[in-house]
C-alpha cells in the first residue's frame, strides 16, 4: 500500500510517537522508509554557518558534520532498524518544511509521515520568521497524503480497524474519501463518514435556530448517503454521522467516542497559512488535538 | 611555506577546489597557512601603479587628519571611540602604508590589514558624506580589498564565495537548471491559490527581466514564488533568464575583481540576449550595487550603465503601488509601530529613499511608521555589511557592530522592522538572536502579498 514513505523527524523524543508508527507501517507493508532529518537552519546572508536545530548552536556544516549527524540519527533509531524493512537516512540543511517538500519532490513517496513537532518545537528566532509551522506548510503543499502523529497513538498502524473520514463535501474531500477507501480495503477496516456543521456565529453570521440546525443535519446526511454510500457498501462495516458544533472539536470528539485509530481529512490549500498553529485551519486543529494519527490529503 | 594548500594567491576556479576549501572546517588550516603566506611585493606595487586611481592617491594625500569623519563611523562609536577606528586612521594605516612602502610590507602587516579591511569597515560609505574634502574611505577600502585578495589575504568564506561566482556564476552552488527548476516548482506549489501563475523563462522583449539572489533558490524559494505572485497580480509582462539570473556578488565583498566582472557580465549577457525594457533585482542591497552601480565599470561599459535600464525592487514596488497596478486593502495595512532599515547600498549610494517611503505610505496605517534616527542617506549600516555578516573569524567584532542598529531600533519603540535587503535582514535577525530585544523583521514581498486586493479575474474559483 505504501511502497515508499518519507519519515521527517527531529530525531528527538518529540518525534517518538511518529517514529513508532513509521516503523510499524514499514514493517507491516514492507515499505522502504526514508528517514529524513533537517539538521540546521542557514542564514540569509552568505555565511557557511547554520544553526543546529537540536543544540541551537552555530555550527559549520561540512562533510564530516553531515556524516556525524547521519550517524546520530542512525544510532537514535538503532533498535528499530533491525533489517525487517528497507531504510535510508538523509540529512539536509534548510528550513524544515521546505526541505521536507524538496525531499518529497526528489524521492516521490506515497506517504509523508511527520511528527507533531519537527524541528520547530521551540520559540527560536527562526520560527518567528517562517510563517506557519512545518506541519502546516507540508500539509498544504505536499502532493501525497501526509500522516501526522502528534500525540501517542492508541493503537499503531497494523492494528488498525477503525477510520474516521471527515468530509466537507469539497472536491478535495472526495480525494480524501478515495484514499480512505483504499486504506480501508487494504487493511480491512471500518469507515465512519462524518460531517460537522459549523454553527459558530463567526461562520454562520447569526445564531441558528434548532429547527435550522436539524434541517441542516438532515440535508447533510442525505448528501453523505448520495455521495459516499454506494462505495461504502464495498466495505464490511461503515457508518455515517453528522453533528453540529465547532467542526474540529466535533471531529475530535467523534473520533474519540468511536475509538477511531485514524482520521482522514482533506486539507484546504486555499486557507491562508497562519503564523500561529492555534489559528490554523480545521485540519491543523484536528491534528493538534486528536488522540490518533491524522492523514491530511491535499491533491 | 609560501603558498599553502588551502591559503594561496590562486583564485578558485573549479567545483573541486571549492569543496576542498569547504572541507577545511571554519578555515582552521587556511588561517594557519596564512601566517606563512609570502607577499609578492613587486606584483603588489605594479598593481597599485596600474590600478590605483589618481582620486584615491589624492584622497590619501589631502586628508587633513581633522578627524571629522570619526563620529560618522558607527564602528568608531560602538567600539568605545577607539582612535584606531577613525576612518582616516583605518585607511591611512593600511592602504596608505602599502603605497608609502611601495608594496614592501610583511606577512603580519597584511594579516592586520585584512582584519581592518573586513572587520573595521563595512564599506557603508557613511564617513564619505561627512568628510569636508569628500574623501570616501569606504571606496578606498573596497580597493584595498582587491589588493589583499590578489595576495591571498582574504577571509575564508569570501575566498569560497568568490570561487562560487567563478564556477557557478552564482554565490552558491546553484546551477542554471536548479534555478529554473526551483522557480517552476514554486509556481506549481502556488498556482492553486493564484490561478494563472507562471514563470516565463527566457522570453524576449519582456517589460521586466527579474534577477535574484542564489540563496533564495537554495534555501528560501518562497521568495521566488512571492516575486512571481506580485508580478502576476500587477499584470506585468516579465521573464527570468535561464542564465545570468544571479544578481549578487560575493566577489565584490572579496575584492576579486576578475570574478566581479565575470559575474556581472553574465547578467548583462542575459539583458543583451533577452532585450527586456527593464531589469529588476530582488530585495537585496549589495546585489544592486554590484549589478547596477559598480557593474558597468567592471564590465568596461562606456556609458557607465547596464545594457538595459536597471532598477531596484523597491522602485518597481513603489511604482506599482503608486500607479495602482497593485492595490492595497487599507483595512489590512500595518497597524503597529514599524520602522524601516535603509540599506546603504541603494539608499545612501543610490538615492532611493523616496521609493521606500512611498511604499510605506501604502502599506502602513498613517501614524504607525517611525523613522530610525538617523535615517535615509544618513542611516547607519545594519552592522553586517560588506561581507562582515558571514565571516566566522570576525564574528565577535560583528556582534559588537550590531549594537548600533539594536539601539536605533530600540529607540523607535517599534517591534517590526522592514528590511528590504538580504544582508540587512540577516544582521537584524542576528541581532535579535544575540541581544533578544523582541522584534520581528521582514522583507516587503510577504507583507505586501498579505494585504493585496486581488483583482476579480485572478481570484481562485471555489
Ligand atoms: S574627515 Fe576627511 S579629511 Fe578629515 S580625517 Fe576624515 S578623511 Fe581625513
Ligand atoms: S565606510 Fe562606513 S564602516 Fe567604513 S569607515 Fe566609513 S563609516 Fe566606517
Ligand atoms: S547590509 Fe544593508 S545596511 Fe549593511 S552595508 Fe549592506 S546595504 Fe548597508
Amino acid at each position: 500500500m505504501f511502497k515508499k514513505i518519507l519519515f521527517a523527524t527531529s530525531a528527538t523524543q518529540a518525534s517518538d510517537h511518529a517514529a513508532r508508527v513509521a516503523f510499524n507501517i514499514a514493517k507491516n507493508y514492507q515499505s522502504s522508509l526514508n528517514i529524513f532529518h533537517v539538521m540546521g537552519v542557514p542564514t540569509r546572508g552568505y555565511s557557511q554557518v547554520v544553526i543546529d536545530v537540536k543544540t541551537k548552536e552555530e555550527v559549520a556544516v561540512d562533510e564530516d558534520y553531515t556524516a556525524w549527524v547521519t550517524e546520530e540519527v542512525r544510532t537514535y533509531y538503532e533498535k528499530h532498524l533491525d533489517g525487517s524493512f528497507e531504510h535510508t537516512i538523509d540529512v539536509a540543511v534548510g528550513f524544515p518544511a521546505r526541505e521536507i517538500l524538496r525531499q518529497a519532490k526528489t524521492i516521490k513517496p506515497d506517504l509523508i509521515l511527520i511528527g507533531g513537532s519537527t524541528g520547530d518545537e521551540d520559540e527560536s528566532v527562526y520560527k518567528k520568521n517562517s510563517a506557519g509551522s512545518t506541519l502546516q506548510k507540508v500539509a498544504k503543499a505536499a502532493k501525497c497524503p501526509v500522516l501526522v502523529v502528534n500525540r501517542p497513538a492508541a493503537s499503531f498502524w497494523g492494528g488498525l480497524s477503525n477510520i474516521v473520514f471527515g468530509t466537507d463535501f469539497s472536491k478535495t474531500s472526495d480525494k480524501a474519501f478515495d484514499f480512505a477507501m483504499k486504506v480501508a480495503k487494504a487493511l480491512d477496516c471500518e469507515v465512519n463518514v462524518f460531517h460537522a456543521i459549523d454553527i459558530t456565529p463567526l461562520h454562520t453570521g447569526k445564531i441558528l435556530t434548532q429547527d435550522e440546525i436539524e434541517q441542516q443535519i438532515r440535508e447533510s446526511l442525505r448528501k453523505i448517503r448520495a455521495r459516499y454510500e454506494p462505495r461504502l457498501k464495498e466495505l464490511k462495516a461503515y457508518s455515517m454521522d453528522v453533528a453540529e458544533g465547532i467542526p474540529y472539536m466535533e471531529i475530535v470528539k467523534y473520533a474519540r467516542d468511536n475509538m477511531a485509530d485514524l482520521i482522514i481529512m482533506a486539507h484546504h490549500s486555499r486557507k491562508v497559512v497562519s503564523d500561529d498553529t492555534r489559528l490554523g485551519g480545521n485540519v491543523e486543529q484536528v491534528i493538534v488535538r486528536a488522540g490518533c494519527p491524522v492523514i491530511s490529503i491535499n491533491k | 611555506m609560501p603558498e599553502g594548500k588551502f591559503c594561496n594567491k590562486k583564485p578558485i576556479d573549479t567545483a573541486e577546489g571549492i569543496n576542498e576549501l569547504l572541507s577545511d572546517t571554519s578555515g582552521n588550516n587556511y588561517y594557519q597557512e596564512m601566517k606563512e603566506l609570502d607577499i609578492d611585493s613587486d606584483l603588489l606595487w605594479k598593481t597599485i601603479q596600474n590600478t590605483c586611481k589618481s582620486r584615491t592617491k589624492t584622497w590619501l594625500e589631502i586628508c587633513a587628519h581633522c578627524g571629522m569623519c570619526a563620529e560618522s563611523c558607527f564602528l568608531y562609536q560602538v567600539n568605545g571611540r577607539d582612535p584606531k577606528q577613525v576612518p582616516a586612521y583605518k585607511i591611512q594605516s593600511t592602504l596608505g602604508e602599502i603605497i608609502k612602502r611601495k608594496g614592501k610590507v610583511d606577512n603580519q602587516f597584511m594579516r592586520d590589514t585584512m582584519e581592518t579591511a573586513w572587520s573595521k569597515c563595512t564599506c557603508c560609505n557613511r564617513c564619505g558624506t561627512y568628510c569636508p574634502h569628500g574623501i570616501d574611505t569606504g571606496i578606498m577600502f573596497s580597493y584595498l580589498r582587491g589588493l589583499l585578495y590578489q595576495q591571498g589575504f582574504v577571509p575564508w568564506e569570501l575566498k569560497i564565495g568568490a570561487g562560487m561566482h567563478r564556477v557557478y556564476r552564482a554565490q552558491m552552488d546553484v546551477t542554471d537548471e536548479d534555478f529554473v527548476d526551483t522557480f517552476e516548482w514554486m509556481v506549481e506549489e502556488y498556482e492553486d491559490d493564484y490561478p494563472g501563475l507562471t514563470v516565463p523563462v527566457d522570453v524576449e522583449n519582456a517589460d521586466i527581466m527579474y534577477t535574484v539572489n542564489a540563496r533564495e533558490v537554495k534555501h528560501y524559494p518562497e521568495d521566488l514564488a512571492e516575486a512571481a505572485i506580485l508580478f502576476h497580480m500587477a499584470g506585468e509582462n516579465w521573464t527570468v533568464p535561464s542564465k545570468g539570473w544571479e544578481q549578487t556578488s560575493l566577489a565584490m565583498f572579496a575584492g576579486d575583481w576578475a570574478a566581479c566582472k565575470m559575474q556581472v557580465e553574465s547578467v548583462y549577457e542575459a539583458m543583451e540576449r533577452l532585450k527586456p525594457a527593464r531589469m529588476i533585482g530582488t530585495e537585496c542591497g549589495h546585489a544592486h550595487r554590484a549589478t547596477v552601480i559598480e557593474g558597468p565599470y567592471w564590465a568596461g561599459r562606456k556609458n557607465g550603465q547596464p545594457p538595459a535600464e536597471s532598477i531596484h525592487y523597491v522602485e518597481w514596488l513603489a511604482e506599482a503601488l503608486n500607479t495602482g497596478k497593485l492595490k492595497i486593502d487599507p483595512s489590512k495595512r500595518i497597524k503597529e509601530l514599524v520602522t524601516l532599515q535603509d540599506s546603504c547600498n541603494y539608499i545612501r549610494n543610490h538615492g532611493l529613499k523616496k521609493a521606500t517611503r512611498d511604499i510605506i505610505k501604502h502599506i502602513v496605517e498613517p501614524g504607525y511608521f517611525v523613522e530610525m534616527s538617523p535615517n535615509k542617506e544618513h542611516n547607519y549600516c545594519c552592522g553586517g555589511g560588506g561581507g562582515f555578516n558571514g565571516i566566522g573569524l570576525f564574528r565577535k567584532q560583528r556582534n559588537i557592530a550590531l549594537l548600533t542598529k539594536r539601539d536605533q531600533i530600540l529607540a523607535t519603540g517599534a517591534k517590526l522592522v522592514l528590511a528590504p535587503c538580504h544582508n540587512c535582514w540577516d544582521a537584524i535577525r542576528d541581532l535579535e538572536e544575540e541581544y533578544e530585544i523582541g522584534i520581528r523583521w521582514s522583507f516587503l514581498k510577504p507583507i505586501v502579498i498579505k494585504m493585496l486586493v486581488i483583482p476579480e479575474h485572478l481570484k481562485p474559483e471555489e
